[in-house]
């Protein structure tokens, strides 16, 4: 039976935890993407769930007691730092996949998002590793991919919004093995090549796309999923408490407006 | 006679006298359809400026730095200057053609130079300047400008094929900047701020830069002034924050939004300074004036005398008088980094009434996400009044209500001359409005201010 959560019943019940990490904070920040942080804390905040935010960086280690991580979040960098992350990302590459398929819940965009793919090859073919989490591969190009990007989400998270919108900006070219479900169809911008009208990927409950924005506060429906999804590990099947999202919702629109106008 | 340059300043004067008859703001639009006819329009003109040409460059300060300058150096220099802040090539050059005769007379003796971050590797190559003051580089607009490390390579590579009679005048707090250092064959001046604590609330950490310059080692910091820039060493190379040369201690914010501190000059202590810009990001832009115009040797007592009256250019912190007894103050905020110190400024203070003004257009940047960047959280104790307007309205509006603010949708508007009223209504007497807009916005509302009436605006 579904839970529903609030902040009055937290007195009687024992209070929800949400652990959430981020990975590479002060490396992997650079497009305004600790937004989708600080969106998750608040709608857990103001539900009465509880949440402690623990920064992941170069050298720490994720040992198998990180495994009761609910959470992960993975932002994007500038190139530089993308290399040096890459290669620390090797060592806490096991741990991190088992989450995943322990069903932890993580949210990848951009640098990060690529990072957990099979490789990046950049422009003068240089070959990046991954960690191969998705199947799938970046390939850097020369045109600069930049604008707002709306999708249409494959799965619907409400019933207010079937869309994603957000700000993408890269040059490498992501492609999907046949197997690997993207995040969604693009309506406008380019997504994850703008080639075959796929953007990001999503497998079990990792995320990965290029939408910064942020992400999350404009498009609560997903936030939202993500808390949910990120409780049921712990709870069984949770029911949040619903927030009034009305300035969120005229974001999203807004941002929608935008892009089609 | 060169008829090719004679015939691109023609032109270029033809489309100024144009502009000016029909009122067109379009400053710009002389020099990019001379530069069109002769392409070496810049460096044939800036060559023949007697006392040679400066340039001053970075993410944030630029228009201030140039005008301080301007305003303190002494009678002698007949300045050349971008005042209007068109800061391309064309602005460049369209400032050189109206600066100079048909026949090709200079009028004017030293060219400055506000210089766009993405514009000075041309700039360089063109004005072949002998001063170049570096004042920052942190992310902004990356959509427009890409990434930062990218940025400052391309300074790297044009900063090195510069003569060796030129001098580089950095900001030794930013290792990014101070890093230039190494490829430039001419003489190098440093400023910085030598406290080890600020009298300002912290805010969340933006730095862009973490890892050394020369080694790529962590770099370790004894002291954070504001994002990556403070005292700083490598724990592997040894590379440290260079001594300064002109430097500033003591650093006092005033309620009033003025500042001072001591400012010494090649060891040489000047009387305390004292100048009406509020936040650490003035204070460096008087470090970069002080040292460029002692550095054109100007007097330390004229430095000091002048750095006390001077009046900012619109947007950059000015307070204009609207109806009876009530007053708007405007701070430009454009990235994290520069919205952070106006944020730790504004902290100080309580009971405010603020307007935040959000455009997405070309010149503010399509991005939003900066906004989430910014450490808005630290002045949520200090509101009184809020409202937010401009074209990303809603995406302001949902950043602030993550920062706890308690937003009625009665004060979100798109349309800013509306929400402007509006704020400016709903003030009580001998209150201040705080302005936060973008670039755009910020055009608009010195339109509308101009609407509501009363408003002078100093020539620009």
């Amino acid at each position: 039976m579904a839970r529903t959560v609030s902040s009055k019943q937290t007195a009687n019940s024992k209070q929800l935890n949400l652990r959430i990490c981020h990975l590479y904070p002060e490396l992997m920040d650079t497009y305004g993407d600790k937004g989708n942080i600080i969106a998750i804390q608040k709608r857990c905040e103001w539900r009465g769930i509880k949440t402690t935010v623990t920064p992941i960086s170069i050298g720490d280690s994720l040992s198998t007691s990180h495994f009761d991580f609910d959470l992960f979040f993975f932002g994007g960098g500038q190139d530089k730092a993308q290399e040096v992350v890459g290669k620390d990302l090797q060592t806490k590459a096991k741990v991190l996949k088992q989450a995943i398929e322990n069903n932890a819940v993580l949210l990848s965009i951009c640098g990060g998002y690529q990072l957990l793919q099979n490789y990046f090859k950049t422009l003068d073919s240089v070959e990046i590793k991954g960690i191969g989490l998705f199947d799938a591969h970046t390939q850097g190009s020369t045109q600069r991919m930049i604008g707002n990007l709306l999708i249409e989400a494959l799965v619907n998270y409400s019933t207010e919004s079937s869309k994603l919108v957000g700000f993408e900006n890269h040059s490498g070219k992501t492609f999907l093995s046949s197997k690997l479900q993207p995040l969604g169809s693009v309506v406008k911008g380019f997504g994850n090549n703008g080639e075959d009208q796929t953007e990001g990927a999503v497998y079990k409950n990792a995320f990965g796309c290029y939408l910064h924005g942020s992400l999350l506060p404009k498009n609560p429906q997903f936030a939202d999923y993500l808390i949910s999804k990120a409780l049921e590990r712990k709870y069984g099947t949770i029911k949040l408490e619903p927030l009034d999202d009305f300035i969120e919702w005229q974001a999203h629109k807004a941002a929608i407006n935008k892009i089609r106008s | 006679m060169d008829l090719q340059l004679s015939l691109a300043i023609l032109v270029g004067k033809t489309i100024g006298l144009i502009n000016k008859l029909t009122g067109s703001g379009a400053t710009a639009a002389p020099g990019l359809y001379a530069l069109k006819i002769d392409p070496n329009l810049i460096k044939k003109l800036s060559g023949k400026i007697e006392f040679g040409n400066v340039v001053i460059s970075g993410t944030n300060g630029k228009t201030t730095t140039t005008r301080l300058t301007s305003h303190i150096l002494p009678a002698k220099y007949k300045i050349i200057h971008n005042r209007q802040g068109s800061n391309l090539l064309r602005g460049i050059a369209s400032t050189l053609i109206k600066n100079t005769s048909i026949g090709g007379k200079i009028n004017g003796n030293l060219g400055l130079w506000e210089v766009d971050e993405a514009t000075l590797p041309q700039a360089l190559e063109n004005l072949n300047p002998n001063k170049i003051v570096l004042l920052n580089l942190f992310r902004d607009q990356l959509d427009r400008y890409g990434e930062i490390d990218s940025v400052r390579k391309k300074w790297q590579t044009s900063l090195s094929k510069l003569q060796r009679g030129a001098t580089l005048i950095l900001n030794a707090d930013d290792p990014g900047i101070a890093y230039l250092a190494k490829d430039f064959k001419g003489k190098t001046v440093c400023f910085g701020v030598e406290d080890k604590k600020l009298d300002l609330p912290q805010t969340a950490n933006v730095a862009d830069i973490h890892n050394c310059l020369n080694c790529g080692s962590k770099l370790v910091y004894s002291t954070v002034l504001s994002s990556h820039m403070g005292h700083y060493s490598c724990t592997n190379c040894g590379l440290k924050r260079p001594n300064v040369q002109v430097g500033a201690s003591h650093l006092k914010f005033n309620p009033d939004f003025s500042t001072s501190f001591d400012l010494s000059i090649n060891n040489y202590q000047l009387q305390t300074t004292h100048f009406p810009l509020p936040g650490l990001y003035n204070a460096y832009n008087v470090l970069a004036a002080s040292a460029l115009c002692d550095n054109l040797q100007t007097d330390h007592t004229r430095i000091n005398q002048r750095l006390t009256d001077f009046q900012s250019a619109f947007g950059r912190f000015q307070t204009i008088e609207v109806g009876t007894n009530k007053k708007v103050t405007i701070f430009l905020i454009k990235n994290p980094t520069g919205a952070n110190e106006v944020l730790r400024i504004l902290s100080l203070k309580s009971n405010l009434s603020v307007l935040v003004a959000l455009n997405d257009n070309f010149a503010d940047g399509t991005d939003v996400s900066w906004i989430w960047d910014t450490d808005w959280e630290i002045l949520t104790p200090k509101i009184k009044h809020l409202a937010v307007c401009g074209t990303r309205c809603w995406d302001m509006a949902t950043r602030l209500k993550y920062a706890d603010f308690k937003l009625s949708k009665n004060n979100v508007y798109e349309d800013i001359n509306y929400s402007l009223q509006n704020s400016v209504e709903s003030l009580s007497e001998n209150e201040t409005l705080i302005i936060l807009p973008t670039y755009t916005a910020m055009l608009e509302i010195q339109k509308s201010l101009n609407k509501i009436g009363g408003v002078k605006w100093h020539e620009q």
